[in-house]
């Protein structure tokens, strides 16, 4: 097949409503999510993005969106998304638009503006409890600088400002922080278990109110794995019980995705560079102890 | 109908009259009034739009700008250190192309902390795209407003008006004002067309996108400079409108007593009427001396300027803000303003007023000696801070009990 | 003053690969400047870097516009963006081309380049190192002004965050480059500054307002993003077989591109104006139905079939 076949042909069936040709990088965990996520929300959506990889979406004249995007600046999504609601309340009130015409606002952040600089104004939207719906996509660190260590990097991963001996702080707990607001609705997911995210993000869209989406995002640039690795790391998140699969409504926490048999933390960790002070040149058992025991204790917790 | 108001109140008229749609707020001093005002007549439904209380003036002024883009017409308002705290969305708007109005009450800023004005605070956002109007009485802060919509929303400037005044001199001061009808001013402000760069369902629209590389970058900011100086021309439209419609003048720089004056005043704010009573004193002793006061501060009238100044002996330029390690921005300003003329007047440069301190009466006088003595020997004096020897005598009590030594380490 | 441009991509150490050269140089007592130039794209995206070197302090920066020497460590490049590539190069600019292909290939390819050397990858040393290393070996050579000793060194300085085996390896293969093109030792000449007199006006204009639904970064239009071909990123290619496919289309939710579209046939088709060649597909597909082939193969194949049908 050549690069022409696709246009040749005229025979395709389905396109990706979220447009390709965007730069992210190859293998990027966060823009395999985001298809899946646009597929279900439609064009009928205004993205506020917050600085981050994803702002590189839309460089002008280019965006992949068949709907509409506002960029707003680091700390301020949700306030842009807030703004962005009200008015489109007004105009439908004031009778100026017709109700065919109104949008949702989707923010769309990384973990660097949602486990941090934006999380006063996520806090706010959800005081306020603003109808939308936030989308963070979490590759554990500052990714669009050349990832650097956040709030949301998990402990001893290298980073371009933790590359001695990883990152020593605790990835917060931002699923908990968002439910403590009693959103209408709080979910954790991964764009490599397709049919978990989409239930969320069907759900999520039935609701009304704040409703957000903690999506990890394997990261090949970031988290030192060859790009064809993406999906696997990403399942490996889930079934060693790294990455929760849950949700908030109702007052309640479910998780959706119970590993059956959770698979040893350090399959998932040996396979990243980030992680790979503590495989060579001496294997770090007591720190890989720890680490696996953070994970049992969270489990040992859950039903 | 005339009513006494304060400079918050006339404010919060100003808005209520132009129809906002959308009202994004966050309390701070001594701007307040104008927001409590404005959820009053929500509440009552005197007025129909929706206000929303944001976190900070940031996320405050990020939802206004969203709004706008959406396509509502919007009003918000702050002061001082939120002005600031909102900064990096200010020339977010501008660059946006967002009309809306931004009322800021002038206060000075931290540190040291405190809450009278000096101009501070709207001079830090001179550069941000946002247009500046700048108002010396409750009346002009009404009519203000009502200009700065049309301004913004002239299509041949879409860009966001910041119209300031100065806190406790205006902000808590009650004046008559003359608060027009709802008709008159329909019949002055058409309703709001956001035009083509506004967001709904069924049309894709992208704003305020990334763009890579210098050239394009250039072009979009060069575009708001330029849409800022068509500014001037449509102001002088809107303006004259204005008259047209309401009987008064908001020309972009007020001249009074400035006929036949061989010396002139220049500064902005409410103190400005201060000066306009010392011209009338000084006129009454026979001296020949006006005011000039730009209302207009962005797009800066510069040709303006330069008519009214063209064979004027000298000007006192009162700044009321201190650029750290330079000195007065106005000063600056009329000076690069003026450097074309063949005959320039002399300029001495005055900074006085910084958080709220008096201009006394005495100090205009005195100013005009000074320029005068100026024009007739040829030497112009430096940039004097206006501060007496009792306040430095009080200063001095200040410190004596706060301790230290008083050398340099 | 010698003004050296690499052309690579993302991935392929053209940055450390102008740090090396430019540490060389400095090393032998040049005045240097080295910088990367990239734009928001990534991994596998064309990247460029620029070294300069002169006996007097460096005042020019950022582009050169008219090269001594033109790096290009990723072949593909030159069929995709010759313009980039070439730009600026003139008679005595010399083209330095690391391909299996032979020179005279090229020299038919591209008649415009002058002078001409083609690297070829060495199948003994530095295997699965990446272009960058070879390409400041031979470019070190090419100058003839940067002797081993100090090419090592700067080998050693700007890979010293990494383990020694790691060091040695590229030590190894620096010096296999050196000798790989040392017939062309010094081919490389300082190149002159520009005269006044030859230097183009700029042909500056006055911008005028425009109006703001054009003068605003806005886009009224959805997905032009397809327009951008980061297909022109993938150094390998996935291809799907369809005898070995049960249109299970798990690669098409797979894709971080939205890549792979549904032919009307049911089977998968590869977007490959898109396609980054990230390879999910190649290690997701259940039935090993998809595989990874280089570009450089695939569009051997394209020719092969393309003259099959003459």
């Amino acid at each position: 097949m050549s690069e022409q076949d696709v246009a040749r042909t005229g025979k395709k069936r389905r396109q990706s409503p979220l447009g390709a040709g965007t730069p992210m990088c190859a293998g990027c965990g966060g823009l395999q999510a985001l298809h899946q996520i646009y597929d279900l929300v439609g064009d009928k959506t205004v993205f506020v993005n917050a600085a981050g990889c994803m702002t590189l979406l839309s460089i002008y004249p280019f965006t992949p969106f068949p709907g509409s995007w506002l960029y707003t600046a680091m700390a301020c999504a949700p306030a842009g998304a807030q703004g962005v609601r009200d008015a489109l309340d007004v105009l439908l009130s004031k009778g100026r638009i017709r109700p065919e015409q109104d949008q949702l606002p989707v923010v769309l952040t990384g973990d660097g503006s949602a486990y941090g600089m934006g999380l006063s104004a996520t806090s706010a939207a959800i005081d306020r409890g603003l109808d939308f719906l936030y989308i963070c996509y979490d590759n554990e660190g500052y990714g669009n600088t050349g990832h650097q260590y956040s709030a949301a990097t998990p402990t001893g991963a290298r980073t371009a400002t933790s590359r001695v001996d990883g990152y020593s702080g605790v990835k917060k707990d931002l699923f908990t922080i968002w439910s403590a607001h009693r959103p209408a609705y709080v979910a954790t997911a991964i764009g490599t278990e397709p049919a978990d995210l989409a239930r969320k993000v069907k759900k999520a869209l039935s609701l009304r109110g704040p409703r957000l989406l903690l999506v990890l995002a394997p990261c090949p640039t970031g988290w030192g794995f060859e790009p064809a690795r993406m999906v696997e790391i990403g399942k490996l998140a889930v079934r060693t019980g790294i990455w929760p699969l849950k949700e908030y409504s109702d007052g309640a926490v479910q998780h959706t995705m119970v590993p059956s048999k959770r698979v040893a933390v350090e399959d998932y960790l040996h396979l990243q560079g980030r992680f790979r002070h503590l495989f060579v040149p001496v294997r770090n058992d007591d720190k890989l102890a720890a680490l696996q025991l953070q994970v049992d204790d969270y489990w040992s917790h859950i039903d | 109908m005339r009513k006494l108001l304060t400079g918050n109140s006339a404010a919060a008229w100003g808005a209520r009259l132009a129809e906002v749609d959308y009202l994004p707020v966050f309390p701070i001093t001594p701007q307040t009034e104008i927001i409590e005002t404005l959820a009053e007549w929500v509440d009552r439904s005197e007025l129909d739009a929706r206000l929303t209380t944001l976190e900070s003036e940031h996320s405050m002024v990020t939802a206004a700008g969203a709004a706008a883009a959406t396509g509502v017409r919007v009003f918000t308002a702050t002061s001082s250190q939120g002005l600031l705290y909102a900064m990096e969305m200010l020339y977010n708007l501008a660059g946006w192309r967002t009309p809306l109005v931004l009322v800021n009450v002038s206060r000075g800023l931290s540190a040291p902390i405190t809450l009278e004005p000096d101009h501070n605070d709207v001079l830090a956002a001179r550069d941000s795209g946002f247009l500046q109007l700048h108002c010396a009485t409750c009346q002009e802060v009404l009519d203000g407003v009502l200009l700065g919509y049309r301004l913004a929303e002239d299509m041949r400037v879409r860009l966001p008006v910041l119209v300031n005044l100065d806190g406790f001199y205006l902000s808590f001061t009650r004046e008559p004002v003359i608060i027009p009808t709802q008709d008159q001013v329909r019949a002055f402000l058409p309703p709001f067309d956001p035009g083509r760069n506004r967001f709904r369902g069924g049309e894709p629209v992208s704003q305020a996108v990334a763009v890579l590389g210098g050239g394009t970058y250039s072009y979009f900011r060069y575009q708001a400079h330029l849409a800022a100086l068509e500014a001037k021309k449509v102001f002088q439209e809107i303006s004259a409108d204005f008259k047209t419609h309401f009987g008064r003048a908001f020309d972009a720089i007020e001249t009074y007593r400035c006929e036949d004056a061989d010396i002139l005043f220049v500064m902005m704010g409410s103190f400005a009427t201060k000066a306009r009573e010392a011209v009338d004193r000084l006129r009454d002793d026979g001296r020949k001396v006006g005011l000039l006061r730009p209302r207009l501060l962005r797009p800066f009238p510069s040709q303006a300027f330069v008519r009214l100044l063209s064979g004027r002996a000298g000007v006192a330029v009162i700044d009321q803000n201190l650029s750290t390690g330079l000195g007065g921005v106005l000063y600056t300003e009329l000076a690069a303003a003026l450097y074309p003329l063949q005959r320039r007047p002399v300029l001495v440069s005055y900074v006085g007023g910084l958080g709220g301190r008096d201009i006394t009466a005495g100090e205009f006088y005195a100013m005009v000696e000074e320029v005068r003595q100026a024009v007739t020997t040829g030497r112009v004096p430096p940039p004097r801070l206006l501060f007496t020897e009792s306040e430095m005598q009080s200063v001095r009590g200040l410190q004596r009990i706060a301790g230290g030594k008083g050398r340099d380490a | 003053m010698y003004r050296i441009r690499f052309h690579g991509r993302g991935g392929q150490g053209i940055k450390t690969a102008s740090r090396i050269l430019g540490t060389a140089l400095f090393l032998e007592g040049f005045e240097v400047q080295d910088a990367p130039r990239y734009g928001a794209e990534r991994r596998g995206a064309p990247i460029f870097a620029y070294v300069r070197a002169d006996d007097a302090p460096i005042h020019e920066r950022g582009v050169i516009h008219r090269p001594d020497l033109v790096v290009v460590a990723d072949d593909t490049l030159l069929t995709i963006t010759p313009a980039q590539v070439l730009e600026g190069i003139a008679s005595a600019s010399v083209v330095l081309i690391y391909s299996v292909r032979s020179e005279s290939w090229w020299r038919q390819q591209f008649p415009q380049i002058g002078q001409m050397v083609v690297l070829r990858p060495d199948r003994g040393t530095g295997v699965g190192l990446p272009a960058g290393i070879f390409c400041a070996g031979a470019a070190a050579a090419l100058l003839g002004t940067v002797s081993r000793e100090a090419l090592v060194k700067a080998v050693e300085e700007e890979l010293a965050a990494h383990d020694s085996a790691l060091v040695e390896s590229n030590r190894q293969a620096v010096l296999a480059a050196y000798e790989a093109v040392s017939v062309s030792h010094g081919m490389v000449h300082s190149g002159v500054p520009q005269p006044v007199a030859k230097t183009a006006a700029p042909a500056w204009i006055d911008v005028s307002r425009d109006a703001v639904d054009i003068a605003a970064p806005v886009i009224h239009a959805g997905t032009t993003s397809r327009l951008v071909k980061t297909g022109l990123w993938r150094t390998r290619r996935p291809v799907i077989d369809k005898e070995k496919c049960r249109r299970c289309l798990q690669c098409c939710a797979w894709c971080p591109e939205g890549g792979i579209l549904v032919g009307e046939d049911g089977f998968p088709m590869i977007d490959y104006e898109h396609c980054k060649g990230c390879l999910v597909c190649v290690a997701q597909c259940p039935f090993k139905a998809i595989r990874a082939i280089p570009e450089a193969q695939a569009k051997e194949e394209r020719d092969a079939q393309a003259s099959d049908r003459q």
